[in-house]
Formats: structure tokens, sequence, C-alpha cells
């Protein structure tokens, strides 16, 4: 046991001065996140590029200015990953840069993931803001980040346009979503379901922050419609989808709706269960927020679910729709959407919905692009029709935003999601919408 | 308090719970028994398969031969790491050798995670062809599944204690799990067992994690840690007794359901397995102190 | 019978006087520049990302810093400590978010209230040893999870859990007032590390230190030698719970807001490996231990470079250190630096034959 206690010490010390020397040199260094460039943007042959030249105003010409820096925060750990959404915004801008830019300036987005870790969303706002020095905020997709960095795109006057989850993406003057999120969402499914003249409502959540914000919605749009409802979450990801898919049975009953609330797989995985055990027809119908909205879960599911499942959507479906807008989205996607890894989808709509807005507003600007004329562009953006929306997306100097709230309801169909009812507004029996409405002059 | 019909189906779905956990509890002590690891990175090694399984299956190749890829890889997996890692930390304090385990843990989950990456809106599963049948009892189905997999359980205890007990391998791999060296020096060729005890406890890890895959999900965290909450069942067991693990496993399972459809309780009922194993421990060395060394194993 | 005491004191009245007091001076000396450094310069050189992420190094050095006590001093393993965290945090949000107390004050009632509760948890599970402890704690710190996913953390609202789950506007964490900004809390969570690793350091030197070296020798030995082994195992739990309550309090600050999703029972593990990898044994692997944990992912993702590796990384470095470095790379890369150094002194010194190196 005749261990020197004192040298090691010394070297240790030693040691320690070495690293934090290192330390300093990374953080002295004007270390910028990595720009994601969505993809190799070599044209193959001259009829891909002609049908993607639509996103710029000079078809064919690089754009060589200075560039304009963007930021986007998205989520990316183990079981759930955002980047899609930015990655998809990234391939639109580099289209854009394509051809002609923005009055010849391309447009740079620096992208930086999270863990779900407060201390590092809030750090990953000031590196965008001090070392990469970005004049917009666009894509984030995360299932924090506007709660733990409102108050700083506040202070300092940006003007986010995201794809929201947390309640502060939709209650806060400094952020619009192109998506409508959990609440909103689930207040779409629900809707259906009390259209349908269900006799009670089951709403189930996973257990993520938020819940009781989620959960007022449906509660509120139940409570107009006369129809009792009970809510429950469950911890994810789920070890025991029997047990959860009984209860929901259960507690809706032969005549009530089961809504759910949660990403994919663990929807899959409730719904699988469900089916397992021969439930799926012993309610009236089984509903679902947005999330469920894709084609791989109608092909997971099977035939059992045709128009069984009412799901909300928030995006029309890329599917059946053919405009313009709609040919050039899956137009980029193949040419420069080599990093989004969804395919066609409601992430990477979402993306490039984003990513129009933001072109659209820096179009406006006259002059330099700086974090007040290009934030003042963005508030300015009135009933701008993406072309992934029931009806034009507005900003507005509102102290709450909710530009997204008509939406479609689709049904899984032999493998694919197919439209079950058009454009509906979501109600106002939920007090957030009513507001909304109210302040953005449309209720 | 909820009613006897209420609780009926949540019985049938307890124990096919059960059934999970005794998979995942009973191969992580079957390992101990014969080499005095406790193999925490039985669950990963089982997610890297399943997820190795699917995307054969989604290549094209034959479901037969994509489990069985599952299983050798396990196997191969979990026989690389007993090789390498075994012989220098057999001296050691059971516990140094189940941290180790713990490290392999850790490198599966990152692998798994940088190769199968989570991408926007999909989600993987694995349906076995054993999904599509059942029989009904009281008011839930039952597939074969659930049935192959709480036979699986039952199939592994009862295998592995008749071969720890009655054949001479098995009696060279609990002589070895007690004493490495005096079973050295009696003639038995320590390595030859010990790799086999590790080439056996992957193949099980294969084929649990197919099973797991199926009827829990097919995700890197979820398989991975389900190691922990199963793990109850094994610290009930004291790490001794496979047949003791697997009931405990079969009470765990149950009990967690039938918590669900008691309101009050029913979102604290993911707490079972700890609050159980913590207290049988409590319970179980209330008169002496519980160590997990050589002579216990 | 021995007395171990009695050893420690007659060894060190027989070694010479004169040069352990200059190399414990200079070793001092080296400690105060750093820590200067640390709390002085640092913050005027990094950006605010890089600031954000030293004041999690900070944080965590001190769960380290308990995890290493644990491990490294007294022997024994647990995998509950970011339970223990947790409910350290939540304890100083209640607080914060309920009464205007000073900062201090709250820290204070934090880490005692997380240093009862870690005793009362850590009482009967002293009782087993070894692995039955590391899982009994690793069972423990799952079901506290549990608990909190399902409580959540306080967010302002009312009742005992100070919860409110409707709410559109989640109010922010107070910082103490004289450290509102990021570098000035940064420099308030250094002082409150160092604080406690005073606190941890004279523990070590005093006779806990002994006794908790004793029981990790031998604790049968220890025993016989007429130490009383459940108080100081205790002892260990209370000053770790303690320690580590206290830097769930500062944690509160620093992210203002608190997450069931941030304290995960992986986590632990993951923990455990940077303890290990670092130095279970010397407080200065404590640092390197916190380093690895938060400055290398905030490093990667600027880099972007994917997390993954790093959990790689760690398992690597779980199994290199049980098999080759038992007191992980505290240990080791001054070893190293040391070989270095021996190889590059005999270069320069090659005409003359090569004085009496310490070997």
């Amino acid at each position: 046991m005749g261990r020197r206690k004192h040298a090691p010490g010394t070297r240790t010390a030693g040691a320690l001065v070495a690293v934090i020397a290192a330390l300093v040199a990374a953080g002295c260094s004007s270390s910028s996140s990595t720009p994601s460039s969505g993809g190799s943007a070599t044209a193959t042959a001259s009829g891909t590029a002609a049908s993607t030249s639509q996103c710029g105003t000079k078809p064919g010409v690089k754009a060589t200015g200075t560039p304009i820096p963007l930021g986007a925060i998205a989520t990316n750990q183990p079981g759930t990953s955002f980047t899609d959404i930015p990655n998809m915004a990234a391939a639109y801008f580099a289209c854009v840069n394509a051809n002609g830019g923005i009055n010849g300036h391309p447009i740079k987005l620096y992208i930086q993931t999270e863990q779900t870790n407060p201390a590092q969303i809030a750090a990953d706002a000031k590196q965008l803001v001090q070392t990469d020095h970005v004049v917009g905020i666009v894509g984030n997709t995360s299932i924090l980040e506007c709660t733990i960095n409102h108050s700083y795109w506040e202070k300092l006057g940006y003007f986010v346009v995201d794809s929201g989850i947390a309640p502060e993406c939709y209650s806060t003057p400094n952020s619009a979503a192109v998506n409508m999120g959990p609440r909103y969402s689930s207040d779409g499914a629900v809707q259906y379901a009390l259209s349908q003249h269900v006799s009670k409502v089951v709403f189930d959540q996973s257990n993520v922050p938020g819940t009781g914000y989620i959960a007022a919605g449906p509660a509120a749009l139940a409570a107009a419609a006369h129809t009792p409802i009970v809510q429950l979450t469950e911890n994810v990801p789920i070890s025991d989808a029997n047990s959860v898919a009984i209860k929901e049975v259960d507690d809706a009953g032969p005549n009530g709706a089961v809504i759910l609330n949660f990403t994919p797989p663990e929807a899959l995985v409730i719904l699988q269960a469900a089916q397992k055990l021969g439930l799926e027809d012993r309610v009236k119908l089984w509903g679902c927020s947005t999330p469920c909205n894709t084609d791989f879960l109608a092909q997971a599911l099977g035939p059992k679910w045709n128009h069984k499942l009412f799901v909300n959507a928030e995006l029309t479906p890329p599917d059946v729709t053919s405009t313009p807008k709609m040919a050039l989205y899956k137009a980029i996607l193949a040419q420069y959407g080599k990093s989004v890894s969804g395919g066609v989808g409601s992430f990477s709509q979402m993306g490039f919905a984003e990513a129009e807005i933001m072109v659209h507003a820096l179009q406006a600007v006259t002059g330099a692009y700086t974090v007040a004329s290009v934030n003042t562009a963005l508030k300015a953006v009135k009933d701008f029709d993406t072309g992934m929306l029931c009806q034009g997306w507005t900003y507005g100097g509102y102290p709450m935003h909710i530009p997204n709230n008509v939406d479609y309801t689709t049904t899984p169909d032999n493998g694919k999601m197919v439209t079950a009812q058009g454009c509906t507004a979501i109600s106002p029996a939920d007090p957030q919408i009513a507001a909304y409405r109210k302040v953005a002059g449309t209720g | 308090m909820p009613s006897w019909q209420d609780f009926e189906p949540f019985i049938v779905s307890g124990l096919a719970l059960g059934g999970v956990y005794a998979l995942s509890g009973v191969g992580t002590v079957v390992l101990y028994r014969a080499t005095g690891v406790v193999y925490l990175a039985f669950g990963a090694v089982g997610a890297m398969g399943a997820l190795i399984a699917w995307s054969l299956t989604n290549a094209g190749t034959p479901d037969w031969l994509a489990w069985l890829v599952c299983v050798l890889f396990s196997g191969a997996v979990t026989l690389a790491y007993g090789i390498v890692f075994g012989p220098p930390l057999a001296r050691r304090d059971p516990l140094v050798k189940a941290v180790a385990t713990l490290g392999l843990t850790l490198i599966l989950f990152g692998l798994m995670d940088l190769l199968w990456t989570t991408n926007g809106g999909q989600s993987r599963a694995i349906t076995l062809p054993t999904d599509n049948g059942g029989f009904t009892i009281g008011q839930v189905q039952v597939t074969w599944t659930q049935v192959i997999g709480l036979a699986a359980g039952v199939g592994i205890v009862v295998v592995t204690t008749v071969f720890l007990r009655y054949t001479k391998l098995g009696t060279a791999m609990r002589a070895m799990a007690n004493d490495r060296e005096i079973t050295a020096t009696l003639g038995v060729p320590v390595r030859r067992v010990e790799a086999a005890a590790w080439l056996g406890c992957g193949v099980i890890a294969g084929v649990a994690g197919l099973l797991l895959a199926d009827l829990v999900a097919l995700d890197a965290t979820t398989l991975t840690f389900l190691v922990i909450s199963s793990l109850a069942a094994a610290l009930i067991a004291r790490l001794r007794s496979i047949v003791a693990t697997f009931l405990a496993a079969m009470a765990i399972g149950l009990i967690h359901d039938l918590l669900t459809p008691i309101q009050s309780l029913s979102n604290y009922r993911d707490m079972t397995p700890f609050v159980l194993a913590a207290v049988a421990l409590l319970v179980l060395s209330r008169h002496r102190v519980m160590t997990a060394s050589r002579e216990e194993a | 019978m021995l007395d171990i005491a009695g050893r420690t004191a007659a060894a060190r009245q027989r070694s010479p006087l004169r040069r352990p007091g200059r190399r414990a001076l200079i070793r001092a000396g080296v400690v105060v520049v750093l820590f200067l450094f640390v709390l002085l310069a640092l913050p005027q050189l990094l950006s605010l990302y890089y600031i954000d992420a030293m004041t999690q190094v900070v944080v965590y050095s001190v769960v380290t810093l308990g995890l290493g006590v644990l491990v490294g001093r007294v022997g024994l393993v647990s995998l509950g400590q970011v339970a223990v965290l947790a409910i350290g945090a939540w304890v100083a949000a209640r607080l914060l978010f309920a009464t205007t107390q000073p900062y201090p004050l709250v820290l204070l009632e934090a880490g005692v209230i997380t240093m009862v509760l870690g005793t009362l948890i850590g009482l009967p599970a002293l009782r087993l040893r070894g692995l039955y402890l590391a899982l009994i704690t690793l069972m423990l710190a799952g079901a506290i999870t549990v608990v909190l996913t399902t409580t959540n953390f306080p967010n302002g609202g009312h009742g005992l859990l100070g919860y409110n789950g409707a709410t559109v506007h989640i109010p922010a964490i107070r910082r103490p007032a004289i450290a509102e900004s990021d570098p000035a809390y940064y420099r308030y969570a250094v002082v409150v590390a160092a604080l406690m690793f005073l606190l941890v350091l004279a523990h070590i030197r005093t006779r806990p230190g002994r006794a908790w070296a004793a029981i990790r020798q031998s604790e049968p030995a220890a025993l016989a030698a007429g130490i009383n082994t459940w108080l100081y195992k205790l002892w260990a739990f209370a000053l770790v719970s303690f320690i580590t309550g206290v830097a769930g309090g500062v944690l509160a600050g620093a992210v203002h807001y608190l997450y069931s999703i941030n304290f995960p029972t992986q986590d632990s593990i993951t923990l455990l490996a940077v303890v290990l990898m670092g130095g279970a044994y010397s407080l200065w692997g404590a640092v390197i231990a916190a380093l690895l944990l938060q400055l290398l992912p905030a490093l990667l993702n600027n880099w972007g470079v994917s997390a993954d590796w790093l959990t790689i990384l760690f398992g690597i470095g779980v199994l290199q250190v049980l098999l080759t470095a038992p007191r992980g790379l505290a240990d080791q890369v001054p070893k190293d630096l040391a070989r270095l150094g021996r190889l590059l002194r005999r270069r320069i010194r090659r005409p003359a034959p090569p004085e009496g190196d310490p070997a």
C-alpha cells in the first residue's frame, strides 16, 4: 500500500493545466458548428435542375455574395431525431443558393443538435448568436427549446420560425410554428371523434414535459360537447403495451374513442398490441395526433386498421396533391435532400415550409441583412401560401402564435394514408385557439 | 376498487409480461451460475442481433436466415467478450466483472444508435409469423408468440438447471464459477468450459432478443435497459437460483399489470420491479450480511 | 490490536520534515493558481457556449467527486447518484419557487435534506456488500426515477409538489442576485464546488479518511481493528449525499428548467464509467471525469460528431480501466507524462550519466 501521495498530485496538476490550455484554445478559436448544406448539389441532368430552379429568382446562377447566416436547433438523441426538418430547410437553401440566392447572397444554415439537456440547449442558442452571428432562426424542432430559449430570443429580437412541441412555441410572441404541435393536433383528433358522436373519449399521451398543457385542449373540447373524457399518461418508452391497450379499451367502452398522442414508434406498439389482443374492434374508433400520419405506419399496421384509425394531419397529404409547390418540394428533396433520411413525409414538409417562409421574408429585405431587418421582415409575413398547409401562414406582431389551425384527417387504407376529411378548422372550444383567433383577427 | 372482471384481462397480460422479464432475467443469471459474471450486456447483445435481423429481412433475406444470423451474432459477440475479457478478470470481485459487462453494454448501445439511426417518422418492428395466430382467454387474445416467449423462459430454466446439475460440462461450469483455480488444477479444461458457457449464454441472448423485439419493441434503448428491470427478478433470487428468478419474474409481471386498473397506483406501476427487489433484498439480508463472494456462486 | 491513527502519526514523525513541507507548499501553490485561473480568467477567455458547458462540468465534478469517494475511498459502488442529484435539484427548485430565501441557504437546505434522505435510504442497504449493494442502489434509483417522472419537477405551481402541468408559461428557476449572468453564475458554481472539495478533503485527511482506507483494504480486518465500519460507511453516504444535494441545487439555477427526462437511470452507468476512467481515488480524477462527461459532448456537438462515439469511448474506457489501470486516468496520464519526462531528461543529459531519477 506504500503509495506515494505527493508526486502524483503535482503531475496530475500538470496534466490538468494541459487540458485547460486545450480548452481555452478551443474556446478562443471561432468554433462554429459545421454547417450542413443538405447533400451534394451537383445536378446530373439538366431536366432535374430545371424542375428545382423555381426555388430561386435567377435559375442556374450560383450565389456568390457574402453569406446570410441562419441558425437551427434540433433534438437528436437515441429514439428521437428531428434533424430531418432543418436538414430539409438546408436542402431548400442549397437550391436557392444554386439559383440566384437572395439578391446574390447565399444562405448558410448552422444546425445545432441537442439531447434534451437544458444547459446544452441554452448553450446552443448562444453559440449560434455569439459565435456564428446568425441573423435569423428557422427550423427549430425540439422538445424543450422554446421553453428554455424564448426569453433569450425575446431579449435579442429574434422571431423564430419553428416546428413547435413545447407550450412556449405557441404562447410567446417570438415563436411561430408551421405545425400545430401536440395540443392542437390532439384537439383535431378528438374533434373528429366527437364529430362521429362517440359517447366517451379516452385521451392517452406520453409522459413528457407539458402533459397538463396538452391535455387541457381535448378536455375543453370534450366539455363543450358534453362528452366524458378520461385522461391517461404512459411512461415512455413503453415496455408493456398490452396493459396500456387493455386499459384504454376498457375505459373507452364499446361506443367510445381512444385518442393517442405518442411518437410513431410508441403509437405503433400500442396499436399493434391492441390488434394482437383482438381489441381493435372493441371501441367505436381510434384516433391519433399528427405523428401517426406516415405511410410507414399504415404499412406496419396492416389492413385491419383500414378506416378504423383516424389521424389528424397538420400538413397537406403529399401523395394525393399535385400542385407546383408540392412538385417542387419532391424535386428538391430528390436533388438536394441526401441528409433527409425520412424522405417524403411531414418532417421534410415542415422543413420545406419553414425554409419557404424564411426565403420569402429575406426577399422582402432591402438593404443590409441584419438581425433587425431580417426579423422585421419575418414578422411582416402575412397569408403566405406555403403549399403545405390548409391556409395562408401569418407571423404578425401578436403575443401568441398558432398560425396553423386548420387541418385534415387521414386514415390508413391498404398501406397508405388517405384523406378522410378535408380542411377543418380546429374548434375554438380550446381557449388558446379562441384567444389566438381573437388577436389575429381571424376569429 | 376495480372488480374482478376488470382485473381478469390484466392477469393474462401480466403473465405475458412476466414471461418477458423471465427471458431477460434468467439469461443474466444463467451465466452467473456458470462463470460468476452478471451479464448486464444481455439486453444490448440481443437488441443488436434483432436489429441486424431486421436489416437483413428488409434487404430481402428469408426470415429464418435472418433469425439465425441474429442468434449467431449474439453468440459470437458474447463468446468473443468472454474469451478476451473473461480470463483477465476471472480473479476479480463479481462486482468488477459485472461493471466490465457494463462497458460492453455502452459500446454496443453507442454502435446501435450510430448504425440504426432514428430517422424522422420511421419506426422499426419485427413480426414473427406466430403473431397472427392465437387463442382467447376470457376477453383477450393470446398470440402464439407470447406462448413461445413463456415457453422459452420455462425451457431455458429447465434445460440449464438440468444441464448444470447432471452433465459433466455443467458440473465443470459450476465448479469453475465456485473456484477457478482449484478447478483448473483438477484438470478441467477451464478456458474451453468457459467458452462454452459464454457461447451458450450468447445464443440465449440472441433468441431472447428476437422474442423481446417482437413482444416489447424493436428499440435499442428499451431492449438494452430492460435488463435493469429484469435484474430485479434476479436479485430477488439473490442471483442464486434460476428457478427462483423465473418465478420472481412472473410475480413482477403479474403485479405490474394488476396495478394498471387501480387509478391511484397506475402511474407508479413501473416501479414494481425496483420496489419488489429492494424490499426482498432488505428482508432477506436482515439476519446476515450478503456478499456475492465466490463461495456463493 | 492495530491502531490506525497511531501508525500514521508515527510514520509522519519518522519522515524528514523539510522535503514534504516544500513539496506540499508547491503543490498547494499550483492548486491555488489553477483555481484562480479557472475562477477569474477562464470566463473571460471562453465564449458563452463553453462557459455554459464549463458550468455543467463544475456541477458534475462535485457529483463525480462524491461517487469517487464512495468507489475509490470506501469501496462502495453506488449506481444511484443521478437519482440523488435529482432529489437535490428537486428540493432546491421547490424552495427557490416557494420562498425568497437567499441562495446559499437554499443550497444548504438542499444538501441537508438530500443528506437525510440519502442516509435513510443507505441505512438498510449497508447490510449488503459489493455487487448486491451496487445492484440495490440501481433498483432504488430506478424507483426514484419513476416517482420523479410521475410527480415531475417543481415549476412554480402550488401544493406540496409545486408542479403545474397545464401552464403555458413555465417560470424559470431563479439565480442569486449577484450571479444572474452566465459568467457570474459560473464563478458562483466554482466557489461552491471548491467548498465541497475542501469539505471532502477535510474528511479524507482526518479520521474518517483513515477509517475508509481501512474499510476499503479489508472490511473484516477493519472491524477487527475496532473501527465502527457501519458508522463510517454511513458517514460516507451522508457526506456524498450532502455534496450531491448541493450540486443539485447549483444545477437547478444553472439550467433554469428541470425535467425528469434529464435524470434517467442509465446515466448512473455513464457516471460510473467516467469516474472509473478519470480515477476514483484521486480528487483530480473527479475533475477529469466531469470534463469527460460534460465538456467532451459539448466539443463533439460543436464539431458535428455524434454523441454516440462518446458512449462507445466510455464503454472502451471502462474495460480498459478495469483491465489495466484500476486507478484511472488521473493516475495513468501522470505516469505516462512522467515516463515521457524521464525520457526527455535522459536525452538532454546524454553525455553525463543519468542522475538518480525518481522511478
